[in-house]
């Protein structure tokens, strides 16, 4: 297989900016790549629990990295289990994580099971010395948030959360742009996700049905705002450099009656100290609109998934067109039977230009994958990416719980770390 | 079908007259220009829609040439 060093000034080029001082300013978890190549010939042994789709489609980019080998597999379903060893027939195979956890020839694990089940694998793998990639969100609720976060601290060991947009060639230029200033003030983030279709999969006998499709059941996922909204609220915090202070929100079951006990249409107001606000809507009964994330400000806007920006002030059509166009107006204006002007409009269409100059291609996931693999070969935790991951986190199941409790909840204290503008209400070493 | 023969005459004529609503379409640009604040590099820029303005102008003037030249013969018959 061929070596593929991952060198921060090649990406950076491949991004098209010149200068690395800007963009780690922006993304400092960036950092993960190293300047220089001193890496390639160490080897990250890692170990993957939770072989779904979600897993495979990790090992999927994994295979690709010569820095990483995958030497264990662990799921309790036993046809993903023997998916995944297809890919991968070396690795040894486990039913229980804790058997896995005992093999200390294992550097790092990767954690993409079920969300009820994170914290206690997340932990049970901080005390045996391994370094975790978990998917998002984290935890089931604040606290297990907030506890993984501390043991993170308190361990020294890596501590990554599947937050791809972190690593996506488009974000990151975007947000450079952002804190440049390119686009003005940002005064509103609009975030939504919609789909159509009723998010099962198929059982193949009803008591597995609560394991196959645990997304739908509040036993183990908050549905739409821990499997969703946590790539989108993360946005928020990043482009703005600092965390909402009240949350607020609606839910329900409105079209897929079906027995789930997860919201299929839900809306959350998260507002900023200074009253910038940023919402997040989902709904999975009409894909309309699908996926986007739309920043803001009073000179632009920035489209992160359709990976554009737009301008305010576009430039006004030719002096000729406004005159003919204005011509026409007075003409057919009044006249009944005048339709549908065939002028020009007097302002040009506002088709926006690619971030990076042409349409995205990648969502971030190899580059993530990529740069915990480095963390761990190294031993450097690469700022903020921990605190990314845990806010992002926080701030869904903040938004869950306002919409269970039909009240503007204020970010609590208790669960505020040193990041941004947030202070920790007691010194507990995080 | 018979020949037709169009004369340097009338060809000088036509392109004169090409020419004068290819005039009349700058003179427009340079109004709309100044009216609508716009740049003075659209005296260049805006020379397609210029153009298609003069051609539109040049069929207009030849269909009212038509129109006059049929009203004279149906006149000179009666």
């Amino acid at each position: 297989m061929k070596q593929e060093f991952i060198n921060r000034r090649e990406f950076l080029r491949n991004l098209g900016i010149a200068g690395a001082g800007a963009v780690l300013a922006a993304s400092p978890w960036l950092s993960a790549f190293s300047e220089v190549t001193l890496t390639g010939k160490e080897k990250c042994r890692l170990g993957v629990i939770g072989t779904g789709s979600r897993g495979q489609f990790h090992i999927g980019f994994l295979l690709k990295n010569s820095k990483v080998e995958i030497v264990a597999l662990c799921d309790i379903y036993r046809p993903s289990i023997e998916e995944a060893h297809k890919l991968i027939p070396s690795a040894k195979v486990y039913g229980d994580y804790r058997k896995l956890l005992e093999d200390k020839t294992i550097d790092a694990v990767l954690v993409a099971t079920p969300l009820n089940t994170h914290y206690r694998i997340v932990m049970d793998a901080f005390d045996a010395g391994k370094h975790v990639l978990c998917e998002k969100c984290i935890g089931y609720n604040i606290e297990e948030c907030h506890n993984m976060y501390k043991r993170h601290k308190e361990t020294g060991l890596i501590f990554f959360t599947g937050q791809q947009r972190l690593f996506d060639p488009r974000y990151i230029k975007a947000m450079e742009m952002i804190h440049r200033g390119v686009f003005g003030e940002i005064n509103s983030i609009r975030t939504f996700w919609n789909r159509n279709g009723d998010w099962r999969r198929p059982v193949p006998s009803p008591e597995l049905e609560h394991l196959i499709n645990w997304r739908l059941y509040r036993e183990s996922s908050k549905g739409l705002m821990t499997e969703l909204a946590c790539h989108q609220l993360q946005i928020g915090s990043w482009a703005l450099r600092k965390l909402p202070e009240k949350i607020m929100g609606q839910g329900a079951i409105t079209f897929w009656k079906d027995g789930r006990e997860v919201y299929d249409n839900i809306s959350c107001i998260y507002v900023f100290d200074d009253g910038v606000k940023m919402t997040f809507d989902s709904v999975i009964s009409n894909k309309f609109y699908g996926l986007e994330e739309q920043i803001m400000g009073n000179l632009g806007t920035v489209e992160l998934e359709r990976g554009k920006y737009f301008f305010e002030d576009v430039s006004p059509a030719p002096g000729f067109l406004q005159m003919v166009n204005d011509f026409e107006n007075k003409l057919f204006g009044s006249l009944p039977f005048a339709g549908t002007s065939w002028a020009p409009e007097t302002a040009n269409e506002n088709n926006g230009e690619y971030i990076l100059g042409e349409r995205p291609n990648t969502d971030g996931t190899s580059l993530l994958l990529d740069a915990f693999v480095e963390a761990v070969i190294t031993r450097r935790q690469p700022i903020r990416i921990a605190e990314e991951g845990y806010y992002a986190s926080v701030l869904c199941l903040l938004g869950h719980q306002a919409i269970e409790e039909g009240r503007i909840l204020s970010f609590p204290d208790e669960y505020k770390i040193n990041y941004l503008n947030h202070k920790p209400q007691t010194q507990l070493g995080v | 079908m018979k020949d037709t023969l169009i004369t340097a005459r009338r060809k000088k004529h036509e392109i004169i007259t090409f020419l004068v609503c290819f005039l009349v379409a700058n003179l427009a640009n340079i109004y709309a220009i100044i009216a609508y604040h716009t740049p003075a590099v659209e005296l260049i820029t805006s020379i397609l829609y210029v153009f298609i303005f003069a051609v539109a102008l040049y069929i207009f003037w030849c269909l009212i040439r038509l129109l006059k030249y049929e009203i004279r013969i149906l006149f000179s018959r009666k």
